[in-house]
């Protein structure tokens, strides 16, 4: 977490361009008092509150795309409507500001043709046109890849799929709040694909042609 | 690792325990790091830091205090 809470400061600041924070815990399954699903604190609602507390940011907008629901998160902003939290996962939902919204895409996944491309074309409904009206300070990408294929939250993803979101809250964040974009690492179990998936995600990040294993073998 | 950078730079928070026990994972998910940042490493824009524990006052913005034992207790 304490990475997550200096990455914001700091990206916040203007010290960095963005940053991409791996964790030891989960954070977005923990909310004001419960914790579970290997989340232990809410390192990214901390991390808003101490950047505001420096008098960094106000507002923050939250693209969500770990398989399963943010529950945690979602209980710590749900009245702050300085936050936009987005979160792709198994209902749909909009609140009455439309700054806290749900994607069902596991009910939408599957259904035929590409899922790279139907998971793709979801967040990009669901998230940076609403992020362009919100204005936010910074940009976080909440990244699990248990959507993989082969993951226990499966979507039937491929690495394609993780790729593009990686240019489109990149892309999202660069268009809003010039490129302040913080990525954290959430869900995902495989040892493989965690070193197939984001040593490319940093490159783009870093704007850099990406480098090492192949995506998908 | 670095400590001040200039801005238009990637930031990497990174700690060796994350390798060693991390989410889910019986801690092998990632056990490919550092080691597999290196050729992003010899970038001039990219850093890596090692992220530092938190205090309990950090937590308590978000959290109720009675969460802080719980979550030490907790066998995972």
């Amino acid at each position: 977490m304490g990475g997550v809470v200096e990455a914001m400061g700091r990206v916040a600041a203007g010290e960095l361009r963005n940053a991409f924070c791996f964790i030891g815990a989960g954070g977005h399954h923990a909310g004001r008092n419960f914790f579970g699903g290997y989340c232990c604190f809410n390192d990214v609602v901390i991390a808003t509150r101490q950047a505001r507390r420096d008098g960094r940011l106000r507002r923050v907008a939250i693209l969500d795309t770990d398989a399963h629901h943010a529950d945690g998160t979602r209980d710590l902003v749900a009245e702050d409507s300085e936050i936009l939290h987005v979160c792709i996962c198994n209902t749909d939902y909009t609140s009455g500001d439309g700054t806290k919204v749900d994607v069902d895409a596991r009910s939408r996944c599957g259904l035929g043709g590409s899922t790279d491309q139907l998971y793709l074309d979801l967040v990009r409904g669901a998230f940076p046109a609403r992020a362009m009206l919100f204005r936010p300070d910074v940009v976080v990408w909440y990244f699990g890849f248990d959507t993989h294929r082969g993951d226990y939250g499966d979507l039937g993803l491929t690495s394609k799929a993780f790729l593009g979101l990686a240019s489109l809250s990149h892309d999202t964040a660069r268009e809003v709040c010039n490129g302040r974009l913080l990525v954290v690492l959430g869900g995902g179990s495989l040892a493989d694909l965690a070193s197939r998936l984001i040593p490319p995600i940093i490159a783009r990040l870093a704007e850099q042609p990406p480098s090492g294993k192949p995506l998908d073998p | 690792m670095r400590d001040r950078v200039p801005g238009g730079v990637t930031g990497i928070f990174y700690h060796p325990s994350f390798s060693r026990r991390s989410y889910l994972t019986s801690g092998r998910r990632l056990a490919a790091f550092p080691g597999a940042l290196n050729s992003l490493l010899q970038s001039s824009n990219i850093a890596l830091f090692q992220c530092a524990p938190v205090s309990d006052e950090l937590i308590l913005l978000a959290h109720d205090s009675h969460l802080i034992p719980e979550v030490e207790a907790d066998p995972f």
